[in-house]
């Protein structure tokens, strides 16, 4: 029997992808599936059958789309993989944060103030080449020409398009 | 590198306030780079740029705090074991192998580490109950980042932070705390209750998961979300320590109306133990250092500084001893090194 990705049990959940000729499997076991909120209760035949058919919300293992951290993951470590993970777990880490931190929830105090221009422009150069190498995997060619032209003006100069 | 890692003693200066009971003060702030992924999904790389920025940044002395970067994979191994044991490097940034370093003032009281659980860990460590000036210290360097590097933040949850533990103001405050006379009268536990009703985590001497040793206590703030950074320093400096410092010095005055022979005879136990044992271990030494700074703080002993004994607390660890008398003794020699260097410091 396949044995679980994260631990030594038995699979009980079991998902194989096919995208642009790159094959991906992942197997849970029961308590890894129930921590990445996949319900592996009685199987729904619409889903076996229709099989163009995108997973539902709740079959999906949700990944962090800056660093590709899973919850499973987070459990292993207690360690989030970057800052986008906190609005991409908001509801799970919403009872972590309460309780580790004594049901309080919202920041008080300072601020940082704002970095220096070339920082924020450091930055944007990382956050586009990071939605240009999505928009090419995704074979969005016209949102990557639009991606490569704001590099483009960055490094010749020109200003930084914001949306 | 320039700095004497040996340099100082985080539990010494000129009379330290209450001193007799706390023997450092320290505050540390976690922060984090936005656009980058956290230190432990990060890539060499990506180490390597978060470390370079900072860097620039602690090359320019304009705050008067002038800090000595060290790469930690250029630091041998002795010097990076002498911070550790200092409390100036975590042993997780020590045995890391990413890239990492740690930028560290003269005076050995503040640095910044970078890469450790978070980018930034900024942080001050000064003698006695000095929590604001702990606070005043992290601050300054913050504010000198900050307007170079921006900082993972989110308006809800404050300052981001690997961990949800560390998140919000990613402040921590702690105190070293000498605690022997309410174990002697055994009323430990309203410290604890105290610590628990403030959600205060009561520790040992090297941190979390460490055993207590010399009735030496660290105790710091467990929530870091939902108050400011000086609310939550204030709590520890004005609603924690004021009580716990007179409880112990009441216990200490007790046991010395009511046991006062047996306060000598414990005193001047661990005084001959350690002026004529040939073989150390750091436990049995950590504990007679604690019952002769008790001994010294109740007037039993009035020919040695407390400041010897704070000294010998940190001196006496195995990387300490081995800066002191060669990088290459064997590590069976530390408990005849260690009972020769205390003998010394007691004889002067």
């Amino acid at each position: 029997m396949t044995s679980c990705d994260y631990c030594d049990k038995p699979a009980m959940y079991h998902d194989v992808r096919i995208e642009n000729g790159a094959h991906t499997t992942l197997n849970l076991c029961q308590e890894h599936a129930l921590e990445a909120g996949i319900s592996l209760g009685p199987i729904d035949l619409s889903i076996v059958l229709n099989v163009d058919a995108p997973f539902s919300q709740s079959q999906q293992v949700i990944s962090c789309q800056d660093c590709g951290m899973t919850i499973a993951q987070y459990k292993e470590t207690s360690l989030l993989g970057c800052p986008t993970c906190y609005e991409t777990f908001s509801e799970q880490l919403k009872h972590v944060i309460a309780n580790v931190q004594d049901n309080r929830t919202q920041h008080v105090g300072r601020a940082p103030a704002a970095a220096s221009r070339d920082v924020n422009c450091h930055l944007t150069i990382r956050r586009l080449l990071r939605e240009l190498e999505h928009a090419v995997t995704q074979e969005q060619y016209e949102e990557a020409a639009f991606l490569r032209d704001e590099l483009r003006k960055i490094h010749e100069g020109g200003t930084i398009h914001e949306n | 590198m320039k700095i004497d890692p040996v340099a100082n003693c985080p539990f010494n200066n000129e009379n330290p306030p209450c001193g007799d009971v706390v023997l450092s003060s320290r505050a540390r702030l976690a922060r984090n780079l936005e656009g980058f992924p956290f230190v432990h999904r990060s890539t060499a790389p990506d180490c390597k740029e978060v470390s370079s920025l900072v860097h620039q940044i602690c090359e320019v002395d304009d705050t008067n705090v002038t800090l000595e970067w060290v790469d930690l994979d250029e630091l041998d191994t002795l010097t990076t074991e002498v911070f550790v044991e200092r409390h100036l490097l975590s042993p997780a940034l020590a045995t890391a192998t990413h890239p990492r370093a740690i930028a560290i003032g003269p005076e050995l009281s503040r640095s910044v580490m970078v890469n450790e659980e978070d980018h930034i860990r900024i942080q001050s460590i000064r003698p006695g109950v000095q929590l604001e000036e702990v606070l005043q210290d992290v601050q300054t360097l913050d504010v000198r980042i900050e307007e170079v590097i921006a900082y993972a933040f989110d308006e809800q949850l404050g300052f981001l932070t690997a961990c949800p533990t560390n998140v919000g103001t990613g402040a921590r405050f702690s105190v070293m705390l000498h605690l022997p006379g309410l174990r002697i009268i055994k009323d430990l536990q309203r410290v604890k209750n105290a610590c628990e009703g403030m959600s205060l985590a009561i520790r040992g001497y090297q941190g979390e998961g460490s055993k207590v040793t010399a009735d030496l206590f660290q105790v710091s703030n467990q929530v870091t979300l939902g108050y400011t950074q000086e609310q939550l320093c204030s709590m520890l400096a004005n609603d924690f320590l004021p009580p716990v410092i007179e409880w112990e010095r009441k216990a200490r005055l007790t046991i010395l109306q009511n046991q006062k022979s047996k306060l000598e005879d414990q005193t001047f136990r661990s005084l001959g133990l350690l002026q004529n044992a040939r073989l150390l271990s750091l436990k049995e030494a950590m504990q007679s250092l604690g019952n002769i700074r008790l001994g010294i703080c109740t007037g039993i002993i009035e020919d040695i500084g407390i400041e010897t004994i704070n000294q010998l607390f940190i001196e006496i660890h195995p990387s300490h001893i081995k800066w002191k008398y060669g990088k290459d003794i064997e590590d069976e020699q530390i408990p005849t090194l260690r009972s020769e260097l205390i003998r010394e410091k007691l004889r002067k």
